[in-house]
């Protein structure tokens, strides 16, 4: 921490850029404590208070700027992604988007508060096809309000700045702790219920032996799309022939499937 | 899924490998009909 400090008054605007505009790509960079520190240096009169604000304001826009393109271009991919290491990844991505839809606007202006949050909600407003002049507008403000809450926090308890650092990096750590915790349990969780669930009980075909019932024109075969991703991007493809099978609405949809025909389904 | 179809009574089947084996060993695609897509909220 010391020498994260020193560091700052060394190096001073650029040192604050860089770590900013890295904590905003996604990687694990202390931007908080660069900002905690850049307000003492700023109260020290080592740095000024104007170009210290800028750089950092500008390190946020540009690299959020960056990873919203990165959404708008991979479209609901980086999503997709994402919900395949959730509970229920063939409700995620329909959940995630509505609940991003509902609080995108306000998560924007407190999300460079919260690991994780922080990386992830600039490139899903992408996704979300937000406009670029509302993007810019809410993640200004909340990069403005990540930047000068913790300026602010350095510059007036620059006295106290070794205790701030030392509370902050105990809170990252704790933060980190329990992060890893829940990741562990959550791994944990999804082993238990993988080896416990049944999956060995469903009958499995390989590709070419269902190749061969599609080429004779095998009357008794029925594939069905079960992805709830992929369905989601306008260039998606499926099997030829294939029918649609939506897994939020499975009740309503085994309505519609004969049961005297055989049913392959297939996801990605 | 295929366990849910059977326990209700349906000939389900999974094919080994999804889609990605299927587009791998060049067999026919389709582009999904607009019909089938499923709209997600946007903010556009």
């Amino acid at each position: 921490m010391t020498d994260l400090l020193s560091l700052a008054a060394r190096h001073g605007y650029l040192l604050i850029f860089f770590i900013v505009f890295g904590e905003s790509l996604g990687l694990p960079l202390p931007a908080s404590l660069a900002l905690v520190a850049g307000g003492a240096a700023t109260a020290a009169h080592t740095l000024h208070a104007p170009a210290v604000l800028l750089l950092a304001v500008s390190a946020l826009i540009i690299g959020d700027s960056l990873t919203f393109t990165f959404g708008r271009l991979a479209g609901w991919a980086l999503l997709g992604l994402l919900c395949r290491l959730s509970m229920n990844p063939e409700t995620c991505i329909l959940r995630s988007a509505e609940s991003f839809y509902r609080r995108g606007k306000i998560t924007l202006l407190f999300a460079k508060f919260v690991p994780g949050i922080n990386t992830m909600a600039p490139p899903l407003a992408g996704s979300m096809k937000m406009r670029p002049g509302q993007f810019l507008r809410f993640d200004l403000a909340g990069a403005c309000l990540y930047v000068a809450a913790y300026f602010t926090l350095g510059f007036v308890f620059r006295d106290f700045l070794a205790a701030i650092t030392r509370g902050i990096s105990t809170a990252s750590h704790i933060l980190a702790a329990i992060l890893f915790t829940v990741l562990a349990i959550f791994l944990a969780y999804r082993i238990w219920t993988y080896k416990k669930s049944p999956h060995n009980l469903v009958p499995r075909v390989a590709i070419e032996e269902l190749a061969l019932r599609v080429r004779a024109e095998d009357q008794n075969v029925v594939i069905a799309d079960v992805r709830s991703h992929g369905y989601y991007d306008a260039r998606a493809e499926r099997i030829q022939g294939s029918i649609r099978f939506e897994p939020n609405n499975f009740a309503e949809e085994i309505k519609i499937l004969p049961k005297d025909k055989d049913i392959y389904l297939y996801c990605t | 899924m295929a366990l849910l179809l059977k326990q209700n009574g349906f000939n389900a089947y999974v094919i080994v490998g999804g889609l990605a084996a299927w587009r791998k060993a060049g067999l026919p695609l389709e582009p999904v009909p607009p019909a089938d897509m499923v709209k997600l909220p946007t903010f556009s």
